[in-house]
């Protein structure tokens, strides 16, 4: 499966969602980041090293301002568990560093599965402030 | 004689309460296509959202097990790169529980060290599948691995009961391994 990426210049990475991939919207110049959609790709490191690197681009720059990520996806796989965690992990660094960083961790109501994956992954942010958001159901299933 | 027997086939599958069953070449593309047509079949149910993607996640898990573990394997290029892995996997109901078994050869080498995994996993209760989650979240994977601990214990979490395994030999070299869930 393809995915199209356009990098202006490091101001920000579109990734249109397709059915088993998520959709990434990284706005660099305003520090807004969000995940939508799922995410089981067939190939993970596939998908997610362009992300990390763009992502990686962004957090090394020293005068960056505070960071807003917003996890809204509604199901992935556990090989995408774990490139969600590099991702946290790379934003725990710089919140560490002093950078502002919230993550709003978004769950459709009576989704306790979602839920209980958000508090996993919230247990060792130590900087980072995190959030749980109940979103109504009505998404696609 | 033809429908008979095919016939026969059928009955054996209903009389179990699958719903889908496929055996042979199984891909992520596979995956893909039989996901949704499992996620319709649900909501068709008037399942809600959280139930189908709990279900859903245990066959994506099961499926990425056997396309990444199977012992048998066919590679090569067909105009691009194409890796296909032998298995079964049957998704039925049964006293109104979705039940997801998936079966696929593996090397008897592997086998102690998979019953390991799958014995320490059924050890465990809720809280303990979680507290194990939460580790191997962070741990790298180990060589062989390529992150199949994480998934189990995805299956594990996700299921109602008890995860239900059991091989049977072949020959000296290889084992049908079989992984029997419910949600």
């Amino acid at each position: 499966m393809k995915v199209r990426a356009e990098n202006h210049a490091m101001d920000c990475l579109t990734i249109p969602a397709t059915g088993r991939t998520p959709g990434v919207s990284f706005d660099f110049a305003n520090g807004h980041l969000r995940m939508t959609g799922e995410s089981y790709p067939d190939d993970v490191a596939a998908f997610f090293g362009p992300v990390f690197e763009a992502l990686r681009g962004f957090l090394d720059d020293p005068d960056g301002g505070p960071i807003r990520f917003d996890m809204e996806l509604l199901y992935f796989n556990s090989s995408s568990a774990k490139a969600l965690m590099n991702i946290f992990q790379m934003l725990e660094t710089v919140a560490k560093g002093g950078r502002p960083v919230t993550l709003t961790w978004c769950v459709e109501e009576n989704d306790e599965s979602m839920r209980e994956l958000g508090e996993d992954f919230a247990e060792d942010l130590r900087h980072v402030v995190f959030q749980m958001r109940e979103m109504p159901a009505g998404g696609p299933p | 004689m033809l429908a008979q027997q095919y016939a026969s086939i059928k009955r054996d599958l209903d009389d179990k309460g699958i719903v889908f069953s496929f055996s042979g070449y199984l891909s992520e593309g596979i995956l893909y296509s039989l996901g949704e047509a499992l996620r319709e079949k649900l909501a068709l149910e008037a399942a809600d959202g959280p139930t189908i993607r709990r279900v859903f996640s245990v066959f994506v898990e099961q499926m990425q097990n056997i396309i990444r573990y199977s012992a048998e394997k066919l590679s090569g290029t067909a105009g691009r790169a194409v890796e296909l892995s032998a298995g079964m996997v049957t998704i039925g109901m049964e006293r109104g529980k979705v039940f997801i078994v998936c079966g696929n050869t593996v090397r008897n080498s592997e086998v102690p060290r998979l019953k390991e995994r799958l014995d320490h996993l059924k050890s465990l209760d809720r809280d303990g599948i979680k507290t194990y989650y939460r580790e191997q979240l962070r741990e790298e994977p180990d060589d062989s691995s390529r992150g199949a601990t994480l998934g189990l214990i995805e299956i594990a979490r996700r299921a109602s009961d008890p995860i239900d395994y059991d091989f049977n030999a072949m020959d000296a070299d290889r084992s049908f391994f079989c992984l029997k869930v419910s949600v």
